[in-house]
């Protein structure tokens, strides 16, 4: 009897001293991160039946477990990962948004200024110092051109490193999980069953941490090891053994890095970009996805049309030499699209693009495949398919041709018409005297002329050569008949309130007050009642050093409506980039915020639950104290009480 | 609902950092002015301010172009004026030699000043501007437009008229053609004119004439042909059709034809013909430049010269005529630009108004506003952090012995 009562008091001083030890470790780990606060379960010896009923035996303590919800623990994982994607784009995004936000440098600045240069040059074409400046100010355009793109590599290779960093982390938690699961399995077999704590918690802070680099998912098995997996379903850990993540180079994009997994043999599988969600690695490839190509394709679109167009409009025109600019002598340098071959291709063959139409083009990088007899071309950003069985094609202002060998089934290229486009601007004219400011025709009428008519200075299109006023054109009025004689041989188009005419080669052609009328590409109007036998000239234009119609023209072209077929100027096109950034900016503040909340709040739950209360633990110290003083004074009288039976035999 | 130790920390930190991101945002829009600090502030406002700025810019340069057009136009209308004062002392000079009295020695001398005058003119005419290049030479600025040559003025620039971008869809003149100003200038009446053949012996002198039926104006050239001293042919010399013949001559009496009259007064003689023509172009400095040899040439003893003196006389008078008006249209034209200059000036200077305001609408913060709310956000972060410090005090290890 006796030693039951020891034993039992036995049993209470070490369920307090088990309560005892179990606060303090909850105390000393209430700052640990991950850590869910553990109790000691008690449970009632079984009664041993005496003569007089069941008498209790003591208790002990079953088990040591954690305070667990997997439920909450599970969301929280889960938001974590949601929460440091949308943190990730976020603050990728902010370095985007803060290189727009100044109005005092920028492109528009520097815009305005190279088009404020070409207004004086259209004021005093003969002005040199005028022309230079001309030069200078679009170097100045150039150079911030070139330095907006430079940051936006630069945030490229960065993520680039990101990724890279990214991964290791990844392999590293993969391969401490997958050690964890061997442990944990251990501890528990040889335990008898017992959850090994601490090495369950380490193993969930692990997952919410790699959640923080990669969406992961992760599946329980029936011995207790977990299983995870990330993208779209592949394999990272199973059971003991962890997979690599690595990051390798794109085979469509050089300049970017991919992800891929390695499997069981060997063999490296890259991840479908879209499938990695969550995580910093899952918000960098969004961002790299989703804003930062668009924006280098933007940006790049405005720097193109710029040049573009503006070299097209200065080679109709003519220099102070009297030369017309050529393919050789433009103002920029001409922008050329970037093609990749991809790395996995098998044929030989090499694809080359160049732009035909500045207007048309959209910004969208294309993707090419060939399946055997038939191009497939595909704007990737609204996957509009363009299909062609020979090369070249040409879509959105943009031919692409074959340049050389054969393509095999499944190859493919990537064409980037616009995306080095602010990499690539410069200034190709260092002469002053070779910007085009005049026309390269000129007409005039001869004092002689007896009639009351007039004709226009003229105007050309991309198609005039100077074989056509070469020898000069000298038109004839005939009274009688009412029709210009003169012409060279070829057909002449009369347009008059928007309807058109076309004589053929050498035919007389019908005088028409006012109608413009055009030949080899030129172009000029006669107004008024010209006398029987006056004559017309259409000369090359010479010694025409105060012409400004060709500067006057290159002025317009800031505020005419260039880009996007017709309906944006350049300011306009960048207006949308600064406009689609502030909007995805603002956006995803307002997202991270929010998802930042609710984790917040969902982890305020999961404490709740899990979180140690240092409240709670002083008066669970206090509580066990008193138990395992009651035990201790209830073990003194079992003491006396055996003292005294003792006692009774002296 | 319980509560962890961590949450009550972790919660309070979220709070106060939020409090302090917010305080920062407008800390900044108070130091620099603007409501835009960066385009995820106001996207669609960063865009609009873009677009806002730039036509703002334009605007401007379109000022700097307006003034730099005022420039030329004020400069070529001042010499206009100067060449049209000196063409009515030429003109003076020109009457006075019609003076009976003029001995031939006298008219040489009128002939001195008037080539002096021509000088003159020719240099106004060649007149450059502030940048050195030719006002009136078309687009051959650095062209001299008027060159004195063994045929008399040439015009060596040409009909081209440099332009101006004053606004998005106007342009305005810079420059002008000197061949319209000076070369296209009509002789006669303008329509047409009559010319003395140079070797008629008579003293018959015929008027400019006018038109009296512009429908029956055809443009051909008539001739009327002496065929004594009192009768006279009229000869269609475009078609070679005879108009009618045996015309009763009576010194002063109207000659009509093809639409045109025209009177004859004097003596002619037997074989004098007169010609009547369309007008053709002849330049201010032909002009005077014929009159100075008719003015060079002898007439004492000689009525047929003096005929011939008085015929030039009065094609001279005509030409100058002509030429003022030629002049005067191009000043009054350059009178209207300058006027439809200064008002586009002040036009275009209350749309910069305009424009400065809406950009300041967009992207100006209101101060006042802004102020308070950085000190309401002063008043919550001092507050929240307090009340912080006086939470985390609490614990029940605090009354543990």
């Amino acid at each position: 009897m006796s030693s039951d009562l020891f034993s039992i008091n036995v049993s209470a001083l070490n369920a307090a001293q088990i309560g005892l030890t179990t606060t303090e470790n909850n105390i000393a780990n209430a700052n640990t991160a991950g850590y869910n606060r553990e109790q000691a379960v008690q449970a009632a010896t079984p009664g041993q039946n005496s003569g007089s009923g069941y008498l209790g035996t003591g208790v002990a303590v079953s088990t040591v477990q954690r305070v667990y919800d997997q439920f909450l623990s599970g969301q929280v994982t889960q938001q974590t990962g949601q929460s440091a994607q949308l943190n990730t784009y976020y603050s990728q995004i902010q370095q985007i948004n803060n290189m727009l936000a100044s109005s005092t440098t920028g492109v528009q600045p520097a815009l305005q200024s190279f088009f404020n240069a070409v207004n004086a040059v259209a004021n005093s074409p003969e002005s040199m110092p005028a022309r230079q400046t001309m030069i200078s100010t679009a170097q100045s355009l150039s150079t911030t051109f070139q330095s907006l793109s430079q940051q936006l590599t630069s945030i490229n290779t960065s993520v680039n490193g990101q990724i890279q960093t990214s991964v290791s982390s990844i392999n590293g938690y993969a391969q401490q999980i997958a050690a964890l699961n061997q442990s944990i399995v251990l501890a528990q077999s040889s335990s008898g069953g017992q959850p090994p704590n601490a090495l369950l918690d380490q193993r969930d802070q692990l997952v919410t941490e790699l959640n923080q680099q990669i969406g992961a998912t992760v599946v329980k098995q029936g011995d207790g090891s977990y299983n995870v997996s990330v993208g779209s379903g592949q394999v990272l850990v199973s059971g003991n053994t962890a997979y690599s993540l690595s990051a390798v180079q794109s085979t469509s994009n050089p300049s970017q890095l991919n992800v891929a997994v390695g499997t069981a043999g060997g063999t490296l599988i890259p991840l479908q970009q879209s499938s990695i969600q969550g995580g910093a690695l899952g918000g960098l490839l969004a961002f790299r996805s989703q804003t930062l190509v668009q924006t280098q394709d933007m940006l790049g679109l405005v720097a193109t049309g710029v040049a573009g167009t503006f070299n097209q409009q200065n080679a109709l025109g003519q220099d102070l030499n009297g030369n017309m600019a050529s393919s050789t002598n433009s103002f920029f340098t001409d922008p050329v699209p970037v093609v990749n071959t991809n790395s996995a291709n098998t044929g030989t063959a090499s694809v080359t693009a160049t732009i035909t139409n500045y207007s048309k083009l959209t910004g969208s990088d294309y993707s090419l495949s060939y399946d055997g007899t038939n191009y497939t071309l595909t704007r990737l950003s609204d996957n509009t398919v363009t299909t062609s069985a020979t090369l070249p094609v040409t879509v959105d202002g943009v031919s692409i041709n074959l340049a050389s060998g054969t393509p095999n089934a499944g190859d493919s290229f990537l064409i980037q018409p616009t995306i080095n486009g602010a990499t690539n601007i410069s200034v190709a004219v260092t002469n002053p005297a070779l910007i085009a400011a005049a026309a390269p025709v000129m007409a005039n009428a001869p004092t002689t002329n007896t009639g009351a008519a007039a004709i226009s200075a003229g105007a050309v299109d991309s198609t005039y050569t100077a074989a056509t006023v070469t020898p000069a054109v000298t038109l004839t009025y005939n009274s009688a008949a009412n029709t210009l004689t003169g012409f060279p041989s070829v057909p002449v188009t009369v347009t008059n309130n928007g309807v058109a005419t076309v004589f053929a080669a050498g035919a007389p052609v019908t005088y028409t007050t006012g109608a413009t009328i055009s030949f080899g590409g030129a172009s000029f109007t006669i107004t008024g009642t010209p006398a029987n036998g006056d004559t017309f000239t259409i000369a090359q234009n010479t010694s025409a050093t105060t012409d400004n119609r060709n500067a006057l023209l290159l002025a317009a072209l800031q505020t005419q409506n260039t880009m996007q077929g017709g309906t944006s100027s350049y300011v306009g096109v960048y207006s949308q980039l600064v406009d689609q950034v502030g909007n995805q900016t603002s956006n995803l503040q307002v997202t991270s915020t929010a998802q930042t909340t609710l984790l917040n709040s969902t982890i305020a739950s999961q404490q709740s639950v899990s979180g140690v209360n240092l409240d709670e633990e002083a008066a669970n110290l206090l509580r066990y104290q008193q138990a395992y003083q009651a035990a201790g004074k209830a073990m003194q009288i079992a003491s006396t009480l055996f003292d005294t039976l003792l006692s009774i035999g002296k | 609902m319980r509560i962890s130790t961590s949450t009550l920390f972790n919660a309070n930190v979220a709070q106060l950092n939020t409090l302090e991101s917010n305080m920062l945002q407008t800390q900044q829009q108070v130091s620099t002015g603007k409501s835009i600090l960066t385009p995820a502030d106001n996207p669609g406002g960063a865009a609009q301010a873009l677009q806002v700025t730039q036509t703002d810019a334009t605007n401007t340069q379109y000022l700097s172009n307006i003034s730099m057009a005022q420039g030329t136009q004020t400069l070529a209308s001042g010499v206009l004026q100067n060449f049209n004062t000196l063409l009515q002392s030429v003109q003076t000079s020109v009457l006075s030699a019609g003076n009976t009295g003029m001995s031939d020695a006298n008219r040489q001398s009128v002939a001195t000043t008037l080539q002096s005058d021509l000088s003159q003119l020719t240099a106004m005419a060649n007149s450059q501007d502030a940048s050195g290049n030719y006002m009136f030479s078309g687009f051959k600025g650095s062209t001299q437009p008027f060159v004195n040559t063994s045929t008399g003025v040439q015009y060596m620039g040409d009909d081209g008229q440099r332009s101006i971008q004053v606004s998005p869809n106007s342009q305005s003149a810079s420059s002008s053609s000197g061949a319209d100003i000076f070369m296209r200038i009509k002789n006669g009446n303008g329509t047409f004119v009559t010319q003395a053949t140079a070797t008629n012996t008579g003293t018959g002198v015929a008027s400019q004439g006018s038109v009296i039926n512009q429908a029956l104006v055809n443009g051909d050239s008539y001739q009327v042909n002496f065929t004594s001293a009192t009768t006279y042919d009229l000869t269609d010399t475009t078609t070679a059709a005879t108009v009618s013949t045996g015309n009763a001559y009576v010194s002063g009496q109207a000659i009509s034809v093809g639409g045109m009259q025209i009177n004859i007064s004097g003596a002619p003689a037997s074989g004098d013909t007169f010609t009547i023509a369309p007008s053709t172009n002849v330049s201010v400095f032909q002009t005077i430049s014929n009159f100075i040899t008719t003015l060079n040439t002898p007439t004492t003893g000689n009525p047929a010269a003096t005929a011939q003196l008085t015929a030039g006389i009065q094609s001279t008078i005509s030409g100058l005529n002509n030429a003022m008006s030629s002049i005067g249209t191009a000043n009054a034209a350059l009178g209207s630009s300058l006027d439809g200059l200064a008002a586009l000036t002040s036009s275009d200077n209350n749309l910069h108004v305009q424009y400065q305001q809406t950009l300041a609408g967009l992207q100006s913060v209101n101060m006042t506003q802004a102020i308070s709310n950085l000190t309401q956000e002063q008043t919550i972060l001092t507050a929240a952090q307090k009340s912080f410090v006086s939470v985390e005090n609490l614990s029940l290890f605090n009354y543990i012995q």
